[in-house]
């Protein structure tokens, strides 16, 4: 740096410049005071709803119409998320809700919730979760809606679960498919982190199942954080303390923290197969994923498939994604990437304005 | 205010150590996500569980042992004992939710069969005038054929 480009020394603006910033951080300590000691509630999922069936754990929700019923979609839409997390991310804040996003465009909306497992369902593997209790969750929606056809959305592992269902169901009503963020194909070693973990010989999966029978959410946690260490460690409590005075951010982040921080244990038996029959040996693309008897062909999907993935998403790398497309039997299929990470594609500032309508125009023509 | 060209403000220092801090962090994360995603890393996580598996086993089996003798003896029901009762408590809601779904099915085809018997009764006044209409005009029919049928000569004529 040449003098040349060096600013002047201004006194009267250093002090301004401190001035703002004590004025900042006095505004800010009685926020930091009520998150200190937790004063502060966020309401998450507050979108009005029913439970409309309920079977072991599980819970399937219907979500108030929110138009007139003539303008209304024919074709209702099941939610599914993933069996480690909660699936109020799907209706995060008012405001910051896809559930919200989709009745206002005339959606029926059913939501599938795993429930927390318990000892007892350690045993319960992706078989009975895509196989024995998604089909049931399809038949109480297929009954509380009066209509046979539907849509359905997975979310990560939800998408692998609904792919399998979508596989191995293809007559039960299934007329539009979307997966979001899928991971399904493991051919790609190198392709992400937790390939690495997974794969090595290293990690032992059947000691951790026997042990502890459903594998600890903190275990989960801690994988997931420590893809990013710095991000998840710092970072984000950096960002919190930079926004301390400005309400809005924090909800924000008080809303995503409690959903991130929300998670649940993953039943023995699917941890067990997540890691051996899916990231070790990759059976599904190999077609020696076997259910029911049967051969997990993702060739017999006969849905319409929107496949969604995200440019950033270090949890599910795209090349985990991408190659469905080259295998099922859809005549109509469409996959779009989206700029963002494997959450924030869906909760992200961007949402609303990418993966939401995206998403709505697609089903909405596949609907009627 | 227009910012440096560099960044670097002298009369902002706050701002100054938010640059730096924010780039720092940033080049700490990028070495750290490149470290997790080496073999060494993996080895280290593996050993990680291994650490936990090692001192968890023996702790959840010395606990488990004592809660099972502990249990017994305050005659109260096992881990393993309500564990089964959960395990059987899912199944027969599992058969109960089949059930349900098959009464549902019995009783839309009672309904249906029901709608198709209980046809709704005909108008008997509607038919009752179109009875009458029938009945005048056949009334009128036969007049016209009786009009029309050969006189056949009475026996008074006949003598």
């Amino acid at each position: 740096m040449t003098s040349s480009d060096a600013a002047p020394i201004d006194l009267e603006r250093m002090t301004e410049q401190l001035l703002k910033e004590i004025e900042r951080t006095t505004k800010s300590s009685d926020m930091a005071a009520r998150l200190a000691t937790n004063r502060i509630r966020v309401a998450v999922g507050q979108t009005p709803k029913e439970q409309i069936w309920a079977l072991n754990k599980m819970r399937l929700y219907h979500y108030y119409p929110q138009v007139p019923p003539e303008q209304r979609k024919p074709v209702p839409l099941l939610l599914v998320f993933a069996l480690i997390n909660r699936p109020y991310i799907f209706d995060l804040r008012p405001g910051n809700s896809f559930v919200e996003y989709m009745l206002q465009h005339g959606y029926e909306v059913y939501l599938l919730d795993w429930g927390t497992p318990g000892p007892e369902d350690a045993h319960y593997d992706f078989e009975d979760f895509s196989l024995k209790f998604l089909p049931r969750a399809v038949r109480a929606m297929q009954r509380h809606s009066g209509k046979r056809e539907f849509s359905m959305l997975g979310w990560c592992i939800g998408a692998t679960i609904v792919t399998i269902y979508a596989a191995m169901r293809p007559d039960d009503g299934l007329r539009n498919l979307v997966l979001l963020t899928a991971p399904l194909d493991f051919s790609d070693k190198e392709g992400s982190t937790f390939s690495r973990w997974l794969n090595t010989e290293y990690y032992n999966v059947d000691e951790l199942v026997r042990q502890f029978g459903n594998v600890p959410a903190a275990i989960i946690e801690y994988g997931n954080k420590m893809l990013k260490p710095v991000e998840n460690y710092i970072g984000t409590y950096l960002k919190l303390w930079d926004n301390l005075d400005n309400p809005a951010v924090v909800e924000a982040w008080l809303a995503m923290n409690t959903w991130v921080t929300d998670n649940v244990d993953f039943p023995g038996a699917a941890f067990r197969q997540w890691v051996i029959e899916f990231f070790r040996e990759n059976r599904l693309m190999e077609n020696k994923l076997m259910m029911e008897g049967r051969v997990v062909d993702v060739s017999n999907i006969k849905a319409n498939l929107l496949n969604v993935i995200a440019d950033k998403d270090h949890i599910v790398p795209n090349c985990q994604s991408r190659s469905i497309m080259d295998r099922v039997g859809s005549k109509d299929k469409k996959l779009i990437e989206l700029k963002g990470g494997h959450i924030g594609i869906m909760v992200g500032s961007g949402a609303s304005k990418r993966a939401w309508p995206q998403i709505e125009a697609w089903l909405s023509e596949r609907s009627n | 205010m227009t910012q440096p060209p560099n960044g670097f403000d002298p009369n902002d220092p706050i701002g100054t150590w938010r640059a730096w801090r924010d780039a720092t962090l940033d080049a700490w994360a990028k070495s750290m996500t490149a470290l997790v995603n080496t073999e060494t890393f993996s080895q280290a996580i593996g050993a990680q569980l291994d650490a936990l598996l090692a001192v968890s086993g023996p702790v959840q089996q010395a606990v488990q042992q004592y809660m099972e003798r502990y249990l017994a003896q305050a005659q109260l029901p096992s881990r393993n004992e309500v564990v089964t009762l959960a395990s059987r408590l899912t199944n027969i809601e599992f058969r109960l939710d089949d059930m349900q779904a098959q009464l549902d099915e019995l009783t839309d085809l009672v309904r249906k069969l029901t709608s198709s018997e209980t046809q709704p009764a005909p108008d008997l006044t509607m038919i009752g005038e179109r009875l009458q209409v029938i009945e005048e005009q056949l009334t009128s029919l036969s007049a016209v054929r009786a009009a029309n049928r050969p006189r056949k000569a009475t026996t008074e004529e006949k003598e």
